[in-house]
């Protein structure tokens, strides 16, 4: 399993057009803050002191959520032109086990998410000192860096099911290509959710990785939302946390961050479960 | 010597099509095995049952005293496949893909590494181990193809269509490395091929076509079976030497050019012939027949596609 998963790792990290095709919706968001989205936000904020900073992390807590998905695609695309190519046939006529190939997928694919999560991470992290705003603090640090394997768990989980059905490599690029649009949408990255219809609302509510993303944003934008918040009318700061996604209401049920936990951790779980039994189903 | 495999009553079925009917064959240990048949005679489908890629769905396979089905694992270990395309990684280099499949097989590194090394020398990829697979040309490729199914020294080797798509002088070097191994080294070699010059130096063929066995035997049983020796003539007097094949009882064919074609149950009857009509000989040849022959004959002459 771990030859495998080896062997995947160094295929898709030699392979530099999936590697930056794998960061697409990352590079999609960035264009669309740099060009114009971050001026905006920034003038729509009642707050004057940091406000670029808090911006940035919350840029980033969104890109982290996105990269976990759109990175885990990329990782599977070995798997399906593997299939696609007949590869497949040279391990299935070796002595390996077909749970150890399968693991081997998903490992490498896990592996791939949190690798380029974390240097995503580390880059915005720069990118945000280098700005005036502070490092966050280790425990923070950390707890961002968890919250990524739980979410790159989750997320691969969604996109190996969803692979399981595609055959072809035209198909995989296909799909990737509509997740990789639709993910900013369906977190709430693109635009803030406050922005959105009540619908769309409740759709980023209900997807799974959008609570990766409310989580992540919830530890990135603690301390930069002391500073902004400090001199701010009471009410500012609960508003922007409904507007920006770092909260979620189901109607006045406030999700807190153990429900979003448990959410991604049954998604995983849910998502692994019925990628098995479409693959046993196609194995008759 | 045993036999290394031994398929009887072989079934397979693709809905309402049935690929495999009713294929028996045994390969005896060490020998150069070659499975023929026109396309989709059921050549692939039966190697990729045996190869344990697919269930069949019916009979028995027995490979070097496994039984498909119940060891698989056991059988994967023992057999080294070449498929028809090529199965490596393009962007690794040559050693890397040969450690990656090789591990597969529960070595340790330094068994691994001895084992890449003995793959490569005899496989000839020495020279290129260092670059990705996918800048090779097509014969280095075949020789990388080759020393990965060597890389755990299997008892039987597959090549399903080896020297399909190679130039001529590459197609002569692997057909060579593959006698080589099957000679020297003792291995058992089962080939699939469409050169009938290569089919023709197996020690055992059989032929198949719409899923079942129609010819099985030594190249020179098969030749003697089904193909005829032939003599061409060509007569100074037209009419003379077909009354004195006539006379003769022989069966002849005169094609459009006036060569006359007699085929001949022995080589050695061509004299008695030539004898009678020694003065009213323009032109004249013996042919042998060949595996194409044989191939043509059991298969038919439409084209399939």
């Amino acid at each position: 399993m771990l030859s495998i998963a080896n062997r995947n790792l160094k295929i898709f990290f030699r392979d530099r057009a999936a590697v930056l095709f794998s960061l697409l919706a990352v590079f999609i968001i960035l264009g669309l803050y740099v060009l114009f989205l971050a001026d905006t936000l920034v003038d729509s904020l009642p707050v004057f002191e940091g406000a670029s900073v808090l911006i940035n992390s919350w840029v980033l807590a969104g890109i982290l959520a996105v990269t976990s998905v759109t990175s885990t695609m990329g990782a599977f695309g070995i798997m399906v032109e593997d299939r696609s190519r007949k590869i497949l046939k040279d391990f299935t006529t070796s002595p390996i086990r077909r749970s150890q190939l399968t693991g081997g997928y998903i490992l490498s694919a896990c592996s791939v998410g949190v690798i380029m999560s974390v240097v995503t991470f580390i880059l915005g992290e720069l990118y945000i000192v280098m700005l005036g705003g502070e490092l966050l603090s280790l425990l923070s640090i950390l707890k961002v860096l968890g919250l990524i394997v739980l979410s790159v768990l989750a997320s691969s989980s969604i996109v190996y099911f969803i692979t399981t059905f595609l055959r072809s490599q035209n198909a995989f690029s296909a799909a990737s290509t509509v997740i990789g649009t639709l993910i900013g949408f369906l977190t709430g990255i693109y635009v803030p959710m406050g922005s959105l219809p009540e619908a769309v609302q409740w759709v980023i509510k209900i997807f799974p990785v959008s609570h990766a993303g409310a989580l992540i944003r919830n530890v990135m934008l603690e301390h930069p939302m002391e500073v902004s918040f400090s001199g701010a009318p009471a009410g500012a700061q609960a508003e922007f946390t409904e507007n920006m996604g770092v909260v979620y209401h189901f109607g006045s049920y406030q999700v807190e961050p153990w429900l979003s936990i448990v959410i991604l951790l049954v998604t995983t779980l849910l998502f692994f479960g019925l990628s098995l039994l479409n693959v046993s189903r196609k194995n008759k | 010597m045993g036999n290394i495999i031994e398929v009887t009553g072989l079934k397979k079925k693709f809905g309402s099509l049935e690929a495999v009917k009713k294929v028996d064959f045994t390969v005896k240990e060490g020998s150069l095995f070659a499975f023929l048949g026109p396309n989709g005679a059921g050549k692939s489908t039966t190697i990729d049952i045996i190869s344990t890629q697919l269930q069949p769905d019916g009979g028995e396979v027995l490979i070097d005293g496994y039984h498909l089905g119940r060891d698989d694992d056991q059988i994967r270990s023992s057999i080294g496949i070449v498929f028809q395309d090529s199965l490596l990684d393009p962007l690794l280099t040559v050693e890397e893909n040969l450690q990656i499949r090789g591990r597969m097989y529960g070595k340790s590194r330094a068994e691994l590494n001895t084992a890449i090394e003995t793959a490569a020398e005899t496989a000839g990829v020495d020279e290129f181990l260092k670059r990705p697979y996918g800048k090779l040309s097509g014969g280095q490729r075949r020789r990388a193809d080759i020393a990965r199914a060597l890389i755990h020294t299997p008892k039987v080797l597959f090549l399903d269509e080896p020297t399909t798509g190679l130039d001529p002088q590459t197609r002569k070097r692997v057909w060579e490395m593959v006698l080589k191994l099957q000679r020297e080294q003792g291995m058992t070699v089962f080939l699939t091929t469409h050169y009938m010059e290569e089919a023709a130096q197996a020690d055992y063929i059989t032929i198949i076509d719409h899923g079942e066995v129609l010819a099985q035997g030594t190249p020179l049983e098969l030749k003697n079976r089904y193909a005829s020796d032939m003599l061409k003539i060509k007569p100074v007097n037209d009419a003379e030497l077909a009354t004195l094949l006539k006379e003769l009882g022989l069966a002849f064919e005169r094609d459009a050019a006036g060569i006359y074609r007699i085929a001949l149950n022995h080589t050695v009857e061509a004299l008695g012939i030539l004898d009678q009509c020694r003065e009213n000989i323009a032109n004249l040849e013996v042919v042998n027949g060949t595996m194409d022959d044989v191939f043509i004959n059991l298969t038919g002459t439409e084209v399939r596609s």
